[in-house]
């Protein structure tokens, strides 16, 4: 029995995301944003918007991802207003509400950045919703990260899940307590200080302790075994080469785009 | 005095020192944790403040610019891995905060309290200039913040130029937010104890 | 002289920087490799400072003032620390801080420090399995270790610090969180691994006195004695305030003593005081 793997993911069916590569979904999130940013008709935003949420869909559609869609929604939307209303460019009208009057080309700013958005974070969406932590980790290693860069990023990954544990616990011990409401900004930002302060010297005690351990148990010593990736994936190197390509070309395109204004 | 300048031009050296250290590595996922933590009491106290780079400034402050800007870079990729994908684009904004403290720190500008609002100016001017183009870019020029969006939006109604509009509203913002940080930061850091900021400046 | 077959401190005093007092005055202490050494000592005896000296986290990773000479076999703390390093278990105070904070499973945990090494998969499998097995982890091999107790984390800091079957054990305060029946089984289990020199910081006088080869005394960061446990236990001042074992406390009550006016310290030595003195 292989005791170090996660047996559950072994019995379970391998998805069609699981034989892309991480590196090819950031890669991939990456190419996207960059046509967006190149080739600004509507139509296209659009279509781009259906086939990054269609990857989304497809594949597993995270809370983190429906979070992030409602956290923005609010900016989108008075986005859409400012612009309408107020961008430098606006002539033809597009609609009025009583007196005040809606321009065609702010809206169609306004939607363009709105489509730009939500193309990152459905792209970003499919790339966290279709890996984990370790998996992501496994696969840096794996090609030549030093592990000192893979720990840095996936310990914060760990950490933070952590931290929200902790904080909701002191939270509940100080509403248990009852804080007197506060009044001004400054009285609120000194009330904090009393759970912030022992709560940062924990933080740093703990990686002082950390590091000791990491360098006692020999971390990031030359002879360590590289670790192998977590599933075999199609054409990794491959994708990882055109995809890089291509994001420059697209890159190389924009600047271009924006030097020629001015030649 | 010979020495004396020996020593600042070896330290002045370390500041810069791109190689990693352990207790630099475990030092940033901690201060990622302060950003967020500090962020989650901003939103929970309703403080019309962000507080997410408190972590970002100790950091530079305990292990030098190099290891505030790691911990900037990383926490906006990271956040916006997680929980806001455009706020990734905002990581320049945060490791230029990184490096602009712990150059402020290092040069004693972090020394008393006079000394700590200057450098909140110029903390906040940096993080301006850097996000003003980042918001047009990506937000037509708004911040997210709806009084500071108000105020964007009456300047631009005026017919101002959209760039100092939204330098204004950002820089208005960050002024406000540097400036409590940099005082949260100065005030507790006075308060870590003394083997702790050994640890960290022993081994950069 | 150094000896290659011993441990030896020599004139060991050290102040940590941020401390203008010293923490260890003058240590000299000497044990035989591949024994058992009891470190114990009152609140702020320098107990810990002792055993990163040991285990070379000072001066490689705390600075201060140290001087002195410590030797642990062929090897020092101050002059060869990679090397020791790699033949070296050390567990801290605070197990939590023990873990690597990237490991899903309690298996990837005690694997990391054999990934470090460079040992190979399948070898790796082997010692963890066999690891788990004698610290009763099997059951928790595919949990994450943050959701264990108190308890099963001490022993899953020990699994990790042992994994590499290091010459050297650094033990610092290892059952704090152990329940009783635990922490009898742990120090059981320590004395049948074979060719590690231990050394371990704890308060349980009774289990220490039960397995240990030599004790070292600390008070104020001084050692005021060193030996046997049963020569240190009967030799102990009251102003010390070092506790004292239960069969010990027993014997005295009973004036059940050894001849020569010692006391027994543990269940072996009281038991053969009582043979002798039916057989009388």
């Amino acid at each position: 029995m292989d005791i170090r793997d996660d047996s559950l993911q072994k019995i379970a069916r391998r998805h069609w995301y699981n034989f892309v590569d991480p590196v090819t979904k950031l890669l991939l999130a990456l190419f996207l944003t960059m046509l967006s940013f190149d080739f600004t008709p509507l139509y296209f935003e659009i279509s781009l918007v259906l086939f990054s949420l269609t990857l989304l869909l497809l594949s597993r559609l995270s809370k983190a991802t429906v979070n992030a869609v409602s956290f923005c929604l609010f900016l989108i939307v008075t986005m859409v207003v400012i612009q309408g209303l107020f961008y430098s460019h606006n002539v033809h009208p597009l609609f009025s509400v009583m007196t005040i009057t809606f321009y065609r080309e702010g809206f169609l700013y306004a939607a363009t950045m709105s489509a730009r958005i939500l193309i990152i974070i459905f792209a970003i969406g499919f790339f966290m919703g279709t890996t984990t932590v370790s998996e992501n980790a496994k696969y840096l290693e794996s090609i030549g990260m030093p592990y000192k860069l893979v720990y840095l990023l996936m310990s914060v990954c760990y950490i933070l899940p952590q931290i929200q544990q902790n904080l909701s616990k002191i939270q509940f011990v100080e509403r248990a307590r009852g804080i007197n409401p506060q009044k001004t900004v400054m009285q609120k930002v000194r009330s904090i200080l009393p759970i912030l302060i022992p709560l940062i010297i924990k933080t740093f005690d703990q990686s002082i302790n950390r590091s000791i351990t990491l360098q006692l148990r020999g971390f990031d010593r030359p002879e360590r075994t590289l670790a192998t990736p977590k599933y075999p994936y199609f054409k990794a190197k491959f994708s990882h080469y055109l995809l890089s390509i291509v994001i420059l070309l697209l890159i190389g395109c924009k600047l271009w785009q924006i030097i020629s204004r001015f030649l | 005095m010979k020495e004396n300048g020996i020593d600042t031009k070896a330290s002045r050296f370390n500041m810069w020192k791109l190689h990693l250290s352990v207790a630099t590595v475990t030092l940033i996922p901690a201060a990622v944790g302060i950003n967020y933590v500090a962020k989650a009491f901003a939103e929970g106290l309703k403080l019309p403040l962000w507080l997410g780079s408190l972590g970002t400034y100790l950091a530079s402050m305990l292990a030098g610019p190099t290891a505030g800007a790691i911990s900037g870079f990383i926490n906006n990729i990271i956040y916006g891995l997680t929980l806001s994908p455009v706020s990734t684009v905002y990581s320049i904004t945060s490791i230029a905060i990184g490096i602009v403290v712990g150059v402020l720190f290092n040069r004693g500008w972090f020394s008393n309290v006079k000394r700590v609002f200057v450098s909140a100016i110029l903390i906040a001017l940096t993080s301006a200039i850097i996000s003003t183009p980042l918001n047009v870019i990506f937000w037509g020029g708004q911040t997210g913040i709806p009084w500071g969006d108000a105020l964007f939006a009456t300047m631009i109604g005026n017919h101002i130029n959209i760039w100092i509009a939204s330098f204004t509203d950002e820089f208005v913002l960050d002024i406000m937010d540097k400036v409590v940080v940099a005082y949260l930061a100065f005030f507790i850091y006075r308060q870590l104890p003394q083997r702790m900021i050994n640890y960290f400046k022993d081994n950069q | 002289m150094a000896n290659n077959q011993q441990i030896s401190i020599n004139d060991l005093s050290f102040t940590y920087r941020h401390d203008s007092n010293a923490v260890l005055h003058h240590i000299s202490a000497t044990a035989p490799l591949n024994s058992i050494i009891g470190i114990i000592g009152n609140h702020h005896a320098g107990k810990t400072t002792l055993c990163r000296i040991l285990a070379g986290i000072i001066p490689n990773m705390m600075a201060g003032d140290l001087s002195g000479d410590v030797q642990l076999g062929p090897l020092s703390p101050t002059q060869n620390w990679p090397a020791l390093n790699q033949q070296t278990g050390f567990v801290l105070q605070d197990p939590a801080s023990q873990l690597s904070g990237l490991a899903d499973t309690v298996a990837d945990e005690i694997a990391f420090d054999l990934l470090n090494h460079g040992v190979a998969n399948t070898e790796i499998q082997h010692r963890v399995t066999e690891v788990a097995r004698q610290l009763q982890l099997t059951g928790q091999l595919q949990r994450s270790p943050n959701s264990l107790s108190g308890g099963q984390l001490q022993r899953l800091a020990i699994a990790t610090a042992i994994v590499t079957k290091p010459a050297i054990l650094i033990l610092d305060d290892p059952t704090s969180e152990m329940d009783p029946q635990g922490r009898t089984e742990f120090f059981n289990w320590l004395t049948i691994i074979e060719k590690t020199t231990i050394l371990i910081v704890s308060n349980e006088i009774d289990d220490l006195c039960e397995i240990a080869d030599r004790l070292w005394l600390l008070v104020d960061g001084e050692l005021v004695n060193q030996g046997t446990p049963l020569e240190v236990i009967n030799q102990l001042k009251p102003d010390w305030q070092i506790g004292t074992p239960q069969v010990y406390q027993l014997a005295r009550s009973m004036n059940w003593s050894l001849g020569t006016d010692l006391f027994p310290v543990n269940v072996n030595q009281l038991r053969g005081c009582l043979h002798d003195r039916h057989s009388t």
